[in-house]
């Protein structure tokens, strides 16, 4: 038993409360991270090649579509192939996460109203669950680098560090959403096309020069830009990323994580007579 | 005296029913704007104060919607009071709604390990009970099986057999004395009854007038969220009984 002294008067202090919440829950943590990543396979034929297979088969549409009938000049003397893959990768991810565990609690509702676990539980699994499909989803980047001939630099080593980033990222923004999602359900809809429309403003599948110099800005604003040029740049090199990208990456992450946290945590009390 | 294992202190929790009935972003905005959103408040629980002590069997009975069910979820911490305080001491297990978070598609070790561990016991501790918990609910040629192909009845004892497979300093149940066919009813009375006797403090819900007189050392009568009365079960029973009687001639 992990609760042997219930007080509701000392129930929660925001951020304090979940980070202690989700360290004695680590058990239960793991569990459902198998569990989403096991149990939306299990009744496919090809299973968790899924992973692998998704970003790949968007990744030749698009291959082909700006590969070869519309020709970008790149910026760099990376293959398309492989600046599109990674690309695609990391916005399938942060698109994955944030979905996934903005979802989680109304999902989760038959279960918090039931018996007692922190909600936030269920969040930060899902985020974490989108997190280990990614670096399962790397494997094919690498293949591809090597096969074009890009090879793989020794930063490979530090992809968890983006990766960790992206992490409190999207967890925090899933927690804000989940409580707005109690309220509201479109509100998960409406979350879809927010993605949607912050991926295009990432530059997958473009390369940065077609964006006119005085559009830069709103590229540079969206946080995402940072999170994938420094990804990039761990991976394959040469992508260009400056100090303030890594300075912005962490910056976000932090911050959304402890608002999210923190939102979700004052409004508790009030969401869960909502389930 | 020591300190009581349920100490509640003025509870009270508020349903706010919105009236408007609204799902969307796009209606509460506009009924915002033309001031329609209209909120009734529903006190579910309307200051309700009582104590538990160790060991002690505590009844609770009354009508359909006197806010049993919502007390016995902010014991189980689930829902947190509006108003009020409810300081619980010792490890509870609770008996409501038995087999939350149950998984069509996982195996029924899987469901165990899971269940078990929402429940709040390591996932540890529940691989190393799956097999006995399993073979209690008569279910060990099924564990490798997904819960999909399970029965309702099968999926009953399951659950139980799962959440009665501890000692709780405090149990809190509702309505569960009894799942599955006559056999195993009586096996689930019986291991309820052990339960009880190992000297946890109890919470008990029912709508069953003979259980609670049975097995409580106290009863409370609840209805609309007050406390009508408390006292032995006997005479709180044959108070119940006369309004119940009275209202129905």
């Amino acid at each position: 038993m992990t609760t042997t002294y219930y007080d509701s008067d000392k129930a929660r202090k925001p951020v304090a409360s979940e980070v202690s919440n989700l360290w004695a829950h680590r058990g239960l943590i793991r569990l459902i991270v198998t569990r989403d990543l096991t149990v939306r396979y299990k009744r496919s034929t090809l299973g968790i090649w899924w992973t692998l297979l998704n970003p790949l088969l968007t990744t030749g549409v698009m291959w082909i579509v700006f590969g070869n009938f519309f020709r970008f000049e790149m910026d760099s003397d990376i293959p398309y192939v492989v600046y599109l893959l990674s690309g695609i990768l990391l916005i399938t991810y942060f698109a994955q996460a944030v979905m996934a565990s903005g979802s989680a609690i109304v999902n989760s509702a038959g279960i918090l109203t039931k018996v007692y676990v922190p909600p936030e539980v269920f969040s930060v699994s899902a985020a974490i669950a989108a997190a280990v499909n990614f670096m399962i989803s790397l494997a094919i980047l690498l293949v591809i680098q090597l096969m074009m001939g890009v090879g793989i630099p020794w930063t490979v080593v530090l992809v968890p560090i983006p990766v960790v980033a992206m992490l409190a990222l999207t967890a925090g923004l899933g927690l804000l959403i989940a409580a707005a999602a109690v309220h509201f359900f479109d509100v998960l809809d409406l979350t879809g096309v927010a993605v949607q429309l912050i991926s295009y403003l990432t530059p997958t599948f473009y390369p940065l020069s077609i964006i006119p110099d005085s559009y830069l800005w709103i590229i540079h604003l969206n946080p995402l830009y940072s999170y994938l040029t420094v990804f990039r740049e761990l991976v394959y090199g040469n992508a260009g990323a400056e100090l303030w990208m890594w300075a912005y990456m962490f910056g976000s992450a932090v911050v959304v994580l402890i608002v999210g946290v923190y939102v979700f945590s004052r409004s508790w009390r009030r969401l869960v007579i909502l389930l | 005296m020591t300190d009581p294992a349920i100490w509640a202190s003025d509870i009270r929790l508020e349903y706010r029913i919105s009236r408007s009935n609204i799902g969307s972003i796009k209606e509460f905005a506009i009924k915002t704007v033309k001031r329609q959103m209209k909120y009734e408040s529903l006190w579910a629980l309307d200051g309700v104060s009582f104590e538990v002590a160790k060991g002690e069997v505590f009844g609770i009975i009354g009508p359909n919607g006197a806010g049993k069910s919502t007390l016995m979820k902010i014991m189980a911490r689930v829902l947190p009071p509006t108003k009020g305080r409810m300081v619980v001491r010792g490890s509870v297990a609770p008996m409501i709604e038995l087999g939350a978070g149950f998984n069509n598609e996982l195996t029924g070790y899987e469901n165990i390990v899971m269940y078990g561990t929402l429940l709040g016991r390591t996932p540890d501790r529940m691989r190393d009970r799956a097999s006995e918990i399993a073979e209690w609910a008569d279910l060990t040629e099924f564990i490798d099986v997904p819960l999909r192909s399970y029965s309702s009845g099968m999926l009953a004892r399951l659950a139980f057999a799962v959440a009665t497979d501890i000692e709780p300093d405090v149990l809190v149940v509702d309505e569960v004395l009894s799942v599955g066919d006559a056999a195993f009813q009586i096996r689930s009375q019986e291991r309820m009854k052990n339960l009880i006797e190992r000297g946890a403090s109890v919470v008990i819900v029912s709508h069953n007038l003979g259980t609670v007189a049975e097995l409580a050392d106290r009863a409370m009568w609840l209805d609309r969220g007050n406390i009508v009365m408390i006292g032995s079960p006997l005479e709180v029973i044959d108070a119940y009984k006369q309004t119940v009687d009275g209202g129905l001639a």
